[in-house]
């Protein structure tokens, strides 16, 4: 599915679910550290020094740790997607929704490395939807 | 594909037609804006920390220049209206022409030029790239207000950096005109004049003014640049234009507040 209209009445159907998007970069002129711990100081009204506590043990958990201070020209594509997955999960919400995985990780055999990592994140959501073409669900054996 | 159309060949509009809207927009952004500010709900530790950062790059950063760009400046107006007072034998007004010119009209407005260059330009790039590039909404999805995060505490940092710098450049011109025109001369003046013309000038309605006009100074330089940059197209090649735009704007804007201020001290 690569429609916008049809990812749009998804994401509308399912407010709870946090998208993870090629179009919704992180803040430029933050560091990957802090686009995680603003959500938290947002949305559970953390104090920075908790809020950065929290988001470096996100960081650890996908190895990401060594590029915490690095703001997102700096990253690669790897490394800026999981940024991003790191963003939308800080909240642990029900549902995160991954579009178009192919175009956020044109380098890598992403099928792998997204049930790697999302593994390492496992307790941070109830659900994980990955949007994609058609013709890659042969890519994604379902999840025990 | 209309919109699309529209951005590749906009249709002829009168100036009117351009001009409105956008100064609408900027209007309701204020308000916005200014409803944000005065609710305590809008802080929290990541509000705070943009604020900090604003006031940071807009007044401490910038502090050593602009001490001295108003010194010279300043010692350079208080040399010539002290000498073209004393070649008409008026030099018992020089003060007092000095703190009116000086600390009421020109050092107010000198700042707010200064910020607006270096400080809302900043600002409208960077609110037109990040509108240009998504970031706004992505904020949004996450749960971030952008309108909490990002936009507010900038109005309230450079807000601050605006009065900041402005009441340090009266001082500092306050102190040269002592100095260069009783310390410096002290048979032309006694030192008792300088807190007369003090009293004098400083009345309760010209502080009124001179800080209304110096608060409407710092909120225009962020107001505007930030309107500005959350009108511009998800285009890149309308980033210039929004920053152009933002800037004549802009300075409209404190011409217009300086010119109001003016009218209200000496016609009113």
């Amino acid at each position: 599915m690569a429609d916008r209209d049809e990812q749009s009445r998804l994401i509308q159907s399912h407010p709870e679910a946090v998208l993870v998007s090629a179009r919704l970069p992180l803040r430029a002129n933050l560091t990957v550290l802090e686009n995680v711990a603003v959500v938290l100081q947002f949305r559970r009204g953390a104090d920075a020094q908790q809020a950065l506590g929290s988001a470096t043990d996100l960081l650890e958990r996908v190895g990401l740790g060594h590029c915490s201070g690095w703001r997102d020209p700096d990253l690669g594509h790897e490394e800026r997607f999981l940024a991003k997955l790191l963003r939308a999960v800080a909240l642990a919400p029900p549902i995160i929704l991954i579009d178009r995985p192919g175009r956020q990780l044109p380098d890598t055999h992403y099928p792998p490395f997204l049930d790697a990592k999302l593994s390492a994140l496992e307790d941070r959501f109830a659900q994980c939807w990955i949007v994609d073409y058609e013709w890659n669900a042969p890519l994604y054996p379902r999840r025990g | 594909m209309s919109t699309r159309q529209e951005l590749s060949h906009p249709r002829p509009s009168s100036s009117l037609d351009r001009l409105s809207p956008a100064w609408l927009e900027t209007g309701r952004f204020a308000a916005a804006a200014l409803a944000g500010a005065l609710s305590p709900g809008s802080y929290n530790s990541a509000t705070r920390e943009v604020i900090q950062k604003q006031i940071y790059f807009t007044a401490w950063e910038v502090l050593p220049s602009f001490i001295a760009v108003v010194a010279f400046m300043s010692a350079v107006l208080i040399q010539i209206v002290g000498e073209t007072a004393r070649s008409f034998n008026l030099y018992g007004y020089a003060l007092e022409l000095v703190i009116r010119i000086l600390v009421l009209e020109i050092l107010p407005l000198t700042t707010a030029l200064l910020v607006a260059v270096r400080t809302g330009a900043a600002i409208n790039t960077e609110v037109a790239l990040m509108k240009i590039h998504n970031e706004l909404e992505a904020l949004e999805l996450v749960g971030v207000d952008p309108l909490r995060f990002e936009l507010v505490p900038r109005v309230i940092g450079g807000t601050v950096a605006v009065l900041s710098l402005t009441a340090l450049g009266s001082i500092i011109a306050l102190g040269l005109a002592h100095l260069i025109i009783i310390d410096l001369q002290p048979w032309s003046l006694p030192p008792g004049d300088f807190t007369r013309a003090i009293g004098k000038v400083f009345s309760v309605s010209a502080m009124l003014i001179l800080w209304c006009k110096t608060l409407a100074f710092g909120l225009a330089v962020t107001i505007i640049p930030i309107a500005e940059g959350l009108q511009t197209p998800k285009r890149l090649s309308f980033a210039p234009v929004a920053v152009r735009r933002g800037m004549v704007r802009l300075f409209l804007a404190l011409m217009l507040i300086e010119v109001a201020a003016l009218a209200v001290t000496y016609v009113i």
